[in-house]
């Protein structure tokens, strides 16, 4: 691990004092990079921006980082973002990790409408092919006032492409390490009023293992096919219709032991959209509609079915919104929409239904010689199973000059109790213990306590007449940009955020079969802390390298005076004596790394004119679990030891149409079979692209 | 940290000083202090029980081991006994039938409470605290992960750091107990097959106050 550390440190290091050196080459060249035009975002604030002129922290992750990486699902993408990162979750999947929010605590939209299916929480980022996104956009921290639910740490938007003009496709294939392919193409038409961009994807794989030694694999063999079609026809030049479509299918076998399963996905979203200009006032009227279902079972080797779960969620979302600008420097955004959500699923106490009625307003001001720019918004979200929310938001930036800027921004965020931990009624058959939603709880309690199932009831069933309360933060950034020259951008961000009314599980009641009742309850207070800092320097078209930094503290509030009252203990090992512990041996929330860093390099390899890039990320140590039981993480528990991860790419353009990639990830093969299941080891991949266009 | 080390440094240069004075006046020896009590380890209580998992929920039976602070021993005596286990239930011999399978007769007065803390800074027993098995309220030492005296997680069972069973015995006297270990000659490392093979070995320390009516250790 030191190692590795070392070694990182080291390359970035070279790569700093060979950037001082050059510096006044890179100055003379009179390249115009892209860079400097700075990327337009659109998700801070829903209307498209620069980049630099937003008073939100936002990452852009551009179709060219996408193509010279050669990335093909989203997690790859995330993993090597400053302060973003991907944590597996026992199901399989992998989410985001932001400001030290998890992945339930982030808003997942793709083209602007909001992603579903998350079965414990965490939304998949492995379920989005890049092969037709057109860019990433993720904006740090909390966007309750213009997203409402579940934008609480923060909100990534995966934008698709859009037609161009003319006939254009490509067709790409990828093929690597464990037998896994991918294989895609994109074909578009535009003309005149009317235009179409179609994208068909499958990927296959063989898994991996990394214990060999047990039945099963790590990640069981899998194949997907992602399809997605974009349409838009223009009745005037002010006025257009959009349809979208997009479906997502994965099959994954298991087989452990003598028994054999299988876990599939199916994934609809369509959206049609009508934009129209009146008066000055650009309105849209959106509708979305979105399906996830999944089906897992398990056979034994009688071929007898042993284990079967559905679950089939399904999003109805109709919007209608306005821009409304007043002289070039005010405008305004205004929304109004219905959440209509339902779901069918295995252990559950019935099937909901919900529906948040929602509103927001949004004022953009350049003020002050256009020196400052003011956003006040706030969002009202009228909910029936829980208490309505009001989430505002303040921004402010100060462009002192061209060459220096200082962003702030104080918002509120909210995450409204999930379905399961509202109607869940699951009873683990082997071990006994019993799960129930906060809704569930006064009947399925009382149904279990006369069927003669409980010793005692902890929690008075009365507990359980009020209603369970969104998850709600606050959050606040203050951010530092400096661009001496066109070459160099330097920035810093300081972040806050404390969440109160966490939900979390608690045993309600006993049972006589000696296991637990639980449901959930609010009670957690927990906040994070650190900043983030990122370097960039390009002093050609043809060179490019940047890092990037995160310091990060999370700690939950109760912990922190449970360790101060001297009520926190420990031993060394299991047989050993007990002893108290001090504040300062409480490290924090689980899954959180209080250093990550990632350093990106591209350049054109001279004579043979050929791309070449090496990335690198590296995470400091983290607790997975309390492995001495004292229900917090100290520094007696074991941690997760640092690692670092390097890949390095060549590709070069061949005939003008073709491009052809080798390149290598996770260089040192490093792996922790026992801790981390979403880092295989080292693979060696390549990849052919043909373009065409007319 | 220079404050700390200061302190400490005062004190050790303090204890010195007051030390060699004494030593000097020699006005003859401090008062006896009671013999303290010793700490005693039992070791390797087995405490085995049946478990049928073919049931919904599965059900649990086998004898319970019942021991006897007094004798430090295990015990198969009807009525003198304190504390009964099997499994990771422990029973006090006081208080009703809870509707356990296979539970003994309580006949005694004995009754428990779970302390938060160091076991040497439990110097005197809060009896209010104390409270017997019952079959609506459950056990006096509640059984579950998290619950009572230890955590379950990867298939293995970790007694609590800082959790202390307090003793009222059947007789009415006192004890404190610190479990130590639920695997055979309490290894440092539990191993998946310690967990699976080894397990319902009970280590613990314990102190008995053999004196009736001291509450205190």
């Amino acid at each position: 691990m030191k190692l590795t550390y070392t070694i990182f440190m080291m390359f970035i290091s070279t790569f700093m004092s060979f950037g001082q050196s050059n510096m006044t080459l890179g100055q003379d060249t009179s390249f115009q990079l892209k860079e400097d035009i700075g990327e337009v975002v659109i998700s801070a604030t829903r209307t498209s921006k620069n980049q630099n002129s937003v008073p939100l922290p936002v990452t852009i992750i551009t179709r060219e980082e996408i193509i010279n990486s050669n990335f093909v699902t989203l997690d790859e993408a995330i993993n090597e973002q400053s302060g973003l990162m991907t944590i597996p979750d026992f199901g399989g999947g992998e989410g985001i990790q932001i400001q030290g929010f998890d992945s339930e605590h982030v808003l997942i939209l793709m083209d602007g409408v909001p992603i579903i299916g998350r079965l414990a929480g965490t939304l998949d980022l492995k379920r989005f092919n890049l092969g037709n996104v057109e860019r990433i956009e993720i904006v740090k921290g909390a966007s309750s006032s213009l997203y409402g639910n579940e934008a609480l740490g923060g909100v990534v938007n995966i934008i698709s492409k859009s037609p161009e003009e003319g006939m254009h496709g490509d067709v790409n294939y990828r093929g690597s390490t464990w037998n896994t392919h991918d294989i895609n193409t994109n074909l578009g038409f535009s003309k005149n009023n009317f235009g179409i961009t179609s994208f068909f994807d499958h990927n296959r794989s063989d898994g991996y293992d990394l214990t060999p030694e047990t039945s099963g694999k790590t990640v069981s063999p899998f194949y997907n096919f992602t399809s997605n079609t974009r349409m838009s026809y223009a009745f005037s030049p002010k006025t257009s219709l959009t349809a979208i479509g997009r479906y997502y299918g994965q099959t994954q076998d298991y087989s452990v032991d003598s028994s054999n399963g299988e876990s599939s996905i199916d994934e609809w979203n369509v959206t049609a959209k009508i934009d129209a200009e009146l008066k000055g006032v650009q309105l849209c009227g959106e509708l979305y509609l979105s399906d996830y279902s999944t089906l897992e079972f398990a056979d034994n080797d009688q071929l007898e079915r042993v284990y079967e779960a559905r679950y089939d969620q399904k999003l109805i979302r109709p919007e209608l919104r306005g821009v409304f600008h007043m002289g070039n420097n005010h405008e305004f955004i205004a929304g109004l929409g219905l959440n209509h959500e339902q779901l069918v699923r295995s252990s559950f106490w019935l099937d909901p239904k919900i529906n948040t009625l929602y509103t927001y307003l949004q004022y953009d001001a350049s003020i002050l010689q256009e020196k400052v720019n003011l956003i006040l918004g706030a969002r009202f979200d009228k909910h029936q199973e829980y208490k309505s929310q009001l989430s505002p938001k303040v921004a402010i930036q100060w462009n002192a000059s061209e060459k220096f800027n200082m962003k702030t921004s104080l918002a509120y965020g909210f995450k409204a109790p999930d379905f399961r931990q509202l109607y869940f009624d699951f009873s683990n058959s082997s071990v006994g213990y019993t799960v129930l939603g906060y809704n569930a709880v006064s009947n399925r309690l009382a149904e279990l306590d006369n069927q003669g199932e409980l010793i005692e009831i902890i929690v008075p069933i009365s507990e359980y007449s009020g209603r369970l309360q969104a998850e709600n933060s606050l959050n606040f950034n203050f951010g530092l940009s400096y661009h001496p020259s066109k070459e160099i951008l330097l920035n810093a961000n300081f972040f806050y955020n404390r969440v109160q009314d966490l939900i979390d599980t608690r045993v309600i009641a006993r049972k006589t079969n000696g296991q637990n009742v639980f449901s959930y309850h609010n009670i957690d207070e927990i906040s994070t802390f650190g900043c983030e800092f990122n370097l960039r320097w390009s002093p050609s078209e043809n060179f490019r390298i940047s890092s990037g930094y995160q310091l990060l503290y999370a700690y939950d509030r109760a912990a922190i005076d449970e360790f101060k009252n001297d009520n926190v203990f420990g031993r060394l090992a299991p047989n050993q004596p007990v002893f108290r512990l001090d504040r300062s041996d409480y490290f924090g929330l689980l899954n959180r790394s209080r250093h990550m860093a990632n350093m990106k390099l591209f350049t054109l390899v001279p004579f043979i004119n050929c791309d070449f890039n090496l990335r690198g990320t590296f995470r400091s140590k983290y607790g997975l679990f309390d492995s001495n039981n004292n229900n917090y993480l100290d520094t007696y528990d074991e941690f997760v030891g640092a690692y670092s991860i390097w890949d390095f790419a060549f590709s070069k353009e061949v005939l003008g149409k073709f491009r052809i990639a080798l390149g290598m990830d996770n260089v040192f093969n490093f792996t922790d079979a026992k801790n981390i299941s979403n880092i295989p080891g080292r693979s060696l991949y390549s990849k052919i692209s043909f373009s065409f266009n007319s | 940290m220079s404050i700390k080390f200061n302190f400490i440094f005062f004190l050790a240069t303090s204890l010195l000083i007051f030390s060699s004075c004494s030593d000097d006046d020699n006005s003859g020896s401090t008062p006896p202090s009671p013999p303290s009590l010793p700490i005693q380890q039992y070791s390797n209580l087995h405490a085995d029980q049946d478990v049928d998992y073919t049931t919904n929920p599965p059900t649990y039976s086998g004898e319970f081991i019942k021991f006897d602070f007094e004798t430090g021993s295990t015990t198969t005596s009807e009525t003198d006994w304190d504390i009964a286990f099997r499994g990771t239930t422990i029973l006090v011999n006081g208080g009703d039938t809870t509707g356990i399978s296979q539970e003994p007769l309580r006949t005694g007065s004995a009754a428990a409470y779970i302390y938060d803390g160091l076991f040497q800074d439990l110097t005197e027993v809060d009896e209010s605290l104390l409270r017997t098995d019952d079959m609506n309220d459950g056990l006096a030492i509640p059984t579950g992960s998290g619950n009572g005296w230890y955590n379950y997680s990867s298939m293995v069972i970790t007694p609590i750091a800082g959790k202390v069973l307090v003793f009222r015995t059947a007789d009415n006297r006192f004890a404190k107990m610190e479990i130590i270990s639920y695997y055979k000659d309490a290894p440092t490392d539990i191993t998946n097959e310690i967990a699976t093979n080894d397990n319902r070995y009970y280590t613990f320390n314990y102190i008995y106050q053999p004196e009736a009516g001291n509450n205190s250790f």
